[in-house]
């Protein structure tokens, strides 16, 4: 086991059987590795299996076949999950509760002691923007405060590992570079990073390494000014699109 | 633990609980056996009653039937009432009330309508039998005792029977008037020595109307041998 | 077993804030309180009635309380999406489940509780007294709510909605017949279907097991004896639904 990888992944599929003939093969043969302490792209157009494969990492689906490793364990221990921040894509949490009860709910499902869960509720409310929200019931929010409240879900257990599904849909231009910069630090401070985005522009400026998704398949991986070299991108948006155009033929 | 392992396991665990719980369901059943809690199997007459019953809950199927009853009994529709009072009691043999009344409502107030001395004497019997009938399913209660003693007494005037059902009844716990009216049967039944005995044992009991009653009617069995002297004079 | 209290004191009050919860709970409470309206009948009739009415609204009301409640709250799980956030967390699916249990039996705790404050209420204005009997029957209907709980748990973990509600209720008045199927098939004297019959009553659950009301309202008395064996049934039950609601989740796609 390699601990300076964070994330391994070897030979993942995943096939979805509909009816006795038809089959969707949703992922195809994934492999890829993510470093400890780098910012991971994971890029394709909707339907290129993103979503399957965060939801494989984070055993809420099962492979059909292949292997995940994060931090060194089997991605199925339950300790393991101990070291992981997961944001949803349009995360959506318990209409009734407020920010700090979501908090706090979570935070005692980690099992957090309670000191260290109020001090983590304040800091974490205050570097999200919401401090001042704390009475409003979460059904009285926004998309870009649900966001911002996910963000501080997946934040709460100061995890090694964060899973970033789409983390500035419903952001302002502001909000996103608030989220960007927040993102910078957290890497900083050793943390790893995956985040699968379809804003270009954005995992562009904070990613060190991408790896672009199409149709279930891995087209291509590596650090983007070398990809950009070899595809002779002139930006991700060109290499993106050059990428997706060779695979059609 | 893979999908096949766990599914596995699971299944051999739900197969070994449901192992656990025959034999604790058998003993439930001997249980409710002994306690009386019959299941009882019929078709029932009344869409509502019926489905009620098919929901398990017998006791409102019978209290809905019970409301028929009364409604019928005020609209003077005596013999609509008997299937009714069937019914309730194969529903729930331990509610008394139906036994009480059906047995008294076919002993006075359809014999009395009857068209002549056979149909009467029918009634009567079929009154005594439907109560004799509640007894068998409520042997631990008075009451049906005391009505079936009571149809002896004052309406087939079967004194000797009379005496048997009222001492049955006098064997459990009971109301003051049952040992009052047991003993005006051993007098009818010419057990003055035991009809004394009672009122005596009415008069050594409890401060009711029951004890004035019974002192005069001792006296008046001591003087006279018999209790009615003053009633026809 | 702790993480597992987490998720159900917040499933209990999750439910508490569901309407349908509300409105069934209100009208069982108002039928509960209308069973005073026998007024033409004698004391004893009245009595019996109310006794009837009342431990029948119970189990009744409780049940379909029991069935909306566990229903909805794992479906809303799933409809919401938090069910992903949440077994992104160090959380076993287990202990999940079993947290949705604890919740629903809160919730339906709070609701027998409810219901039979009312229906004591009633008695004690006409009888002047409580007898143990009838605590005995509110008891012996909470046991049966654990049942259907875990059942509905079990169903929901793998039926859409519609079935899930049709297939419990379905077994609810199943479990109170397959006594009658028994002596049916006794009748019929055919052993293949006395066989099949007797393995029916033994998987089915029986909760006629759990109904001693009709006894309880003429007054006849119930063991504890049997009152221990009933909830031991029940919790054995419960458990052997919640095996089968683990069956079906454990690698149910989220």
């Amino acid at each position: 086991m390699d601990e300076k990888i964070a994330l391994k992944i070897e030979g993942l599929s995943k096939v979805y059987q509909l009816g006795r003939r038809k089959e969707v093969v949703a992922l195809d043969n994934l492999a890829l590795e993510v470093k400890q302490g780098e910012i991971f792209g994971l890029l394709g157009p909707n339907g290129s299996g993103k979503t399957t494969a965060i939801k494989l990492i984070l055993g809420l689906i099962f492979p059909s076949s292949g292997t995940i490793e994060i931090l060194g364990q089997k991605h199925t221990e339950v300790s393991v999950k101990e070291k992981i921040g997961y944001l949803p894509e349009n995360p959506y949490y318990y209409r009734y509760l407020t920010g700090p009860e979501i908090l706090n709910f979570f935070g005692r499902i980690f099992s957090l002691p309670e000191e260290t869960l109020k001090e983590r509720r304040e800091n974490l409310l205050q570097l999200v923007g919401l401090e001042n929200s704390g009475h409003l019931a979460l059904k009285h929010y926004s998309k870009g405060m649900l966001e911002r409240i996910g963000l501080a879900v997946a934040l709460l257990n100061d995890p090694e590992f964060l899973i970033l599904d789409e983390p500035t849909t419903g952001l302002d231009p502001i909000g996103s570079r608030e989220t960007r910069n927040l993102l910078g630090r957290l890497q900083s401070e050793g943390k790893t990073i995956m985040l699968s985005s379809h804003y270009l522009s954005e995992v562009e400026k904070i990613s060190n390494r991408v790896g672009i998704l199409h149709q279930g398949k891995l087209l291509a991986l590596g650090a983007l000014r070398d990809l950009m070299t070899e595809w002779k991108a002139s930006d991700i948006e060109d290499l993106f699109v050059k990428v997706i155009e060779w695979s059609k033929h | 633990m893979s999908k096949t392992a766990f599914r596995s396991r699971s299944i051999a665990a739900i197969i070994l609980l449901f192992l656990i719980l025959s034999p604790l369901q058998d003993s439930i059943d001997l249980q409710r056996r002994r306690m009386g809690f019959e299941r009882r199997l019929m078709l029932m007459p009344g869409q509502v009653a019926g489905n009620l019953i098919l929901g398990g809950f017998k006791g409102l199927a019978a209290d809905l039937l019970w409301l028929q009853v009364e409604s019928l009994f005020h609209s003077g529709q005596h013999y609509k009432m008997l299937p009714l009072f069937q019914s309730i009691t194969f529903l729930q043999p331990k509610f008394i009330t139906p036994w009480a009344v059906g047995g008294w409502h076919m002993a006075y107030n359809i014999s009395v309508k009857a068209k002549n001395e056979e149909e009467k004497q029918f009634w009567i019997k079929h009154g005594v039998d439907f109560l004799a009938e509640g007894i068998k399913n409520n042997p631990e209660r008075y009451d049906l005792y005391f009505e079936l003693g009571w149809t002896y007494f004052n309406k087939v005037k079967d004194y000797a029977n009379a005496v048997k059902y009222f001492e049955l009844a006098a064997k459990f716990p009971r109301p003051e008037y049952v040992d009052d009216v047991l003993a005006h049967a051993y007098e009818e039944n010419g057990q003055i020595k035991e009809a004394i005995a009672t009122w005596e044992r009415i008069l050594a009991g409890p401060d009711t109307p029951f004890r004035q009653i019974a002192a005069r009617m001792l006296s008046r069995l001591k003087k006279y041998g018999t209790t009615k002297v003053e009633t026809y004079q | 077993m702790v993480k597992a209290l987490i998720i159900g004191l917040n499933t209990f009050r999750e439910t508490l804030r569901l309407k349908s919860y509300q409105i069934i709970l209100i009208f069982a409470l108002l039928l509960l309180g209308s069973s005073q309206l026998f007024s033409f009948l004698t004391p004893e009739e009245q009595l019996k009635m109310i006794k009837d009415v009342s431990l029948s609204g119970i189990e009744i009301f409780a049940a379909l309380l029991a069935i909306f409640t566990a229903m909805t709250s794992l479906r809303n799980e799933f409809e919401t999406n938090t069910i992903s956030t949440l077994l992104s967390k160090p959380l076993r699916r287990s202990e999940f489940i079993l947290g949705k249990f604890i919740g629903s039996v809160l919730a339906i705790t709070l609701s027998v509780i409810l219901m039979a404050a009312v229906f004591s209420t009633l008695i004690l204005i006409k009888q002047h007294s409580l007898e143990a009997g009838l605590f005995s029957a509110t008891f012996l209907i909470w046991a049966e709510m654990l049942v259907i709980v875990a059942l509905t748990l079990a169903v929901a973990a793998f039926a859409s909605t519609a079935f899930t509600l049709i297939f419990v209720l379905f077994l609810f008045l199943t479990g109170h017949l397959t006594g009658y199927g028994l002596e049916l098939a006794q009748q019929a004297k055919n052993p293949l279907l006395q066989a099949l019959t007797k393995i029916f009553y033994k998987v089915i659950p029986n909760f006629e097991n759990f109904a001693i009301r009709d006894e309880i309202a003429v007054g006849v008395s119930v063991s504890l004896s049997y009152l221990l064996k009933t909830f031991g049934y029940g919790l054995i039950y419960t458990f052997i639904a919640l095996l089968l609601c683990l069956y079906f989740f454990q690698f149910r796609e989220v």
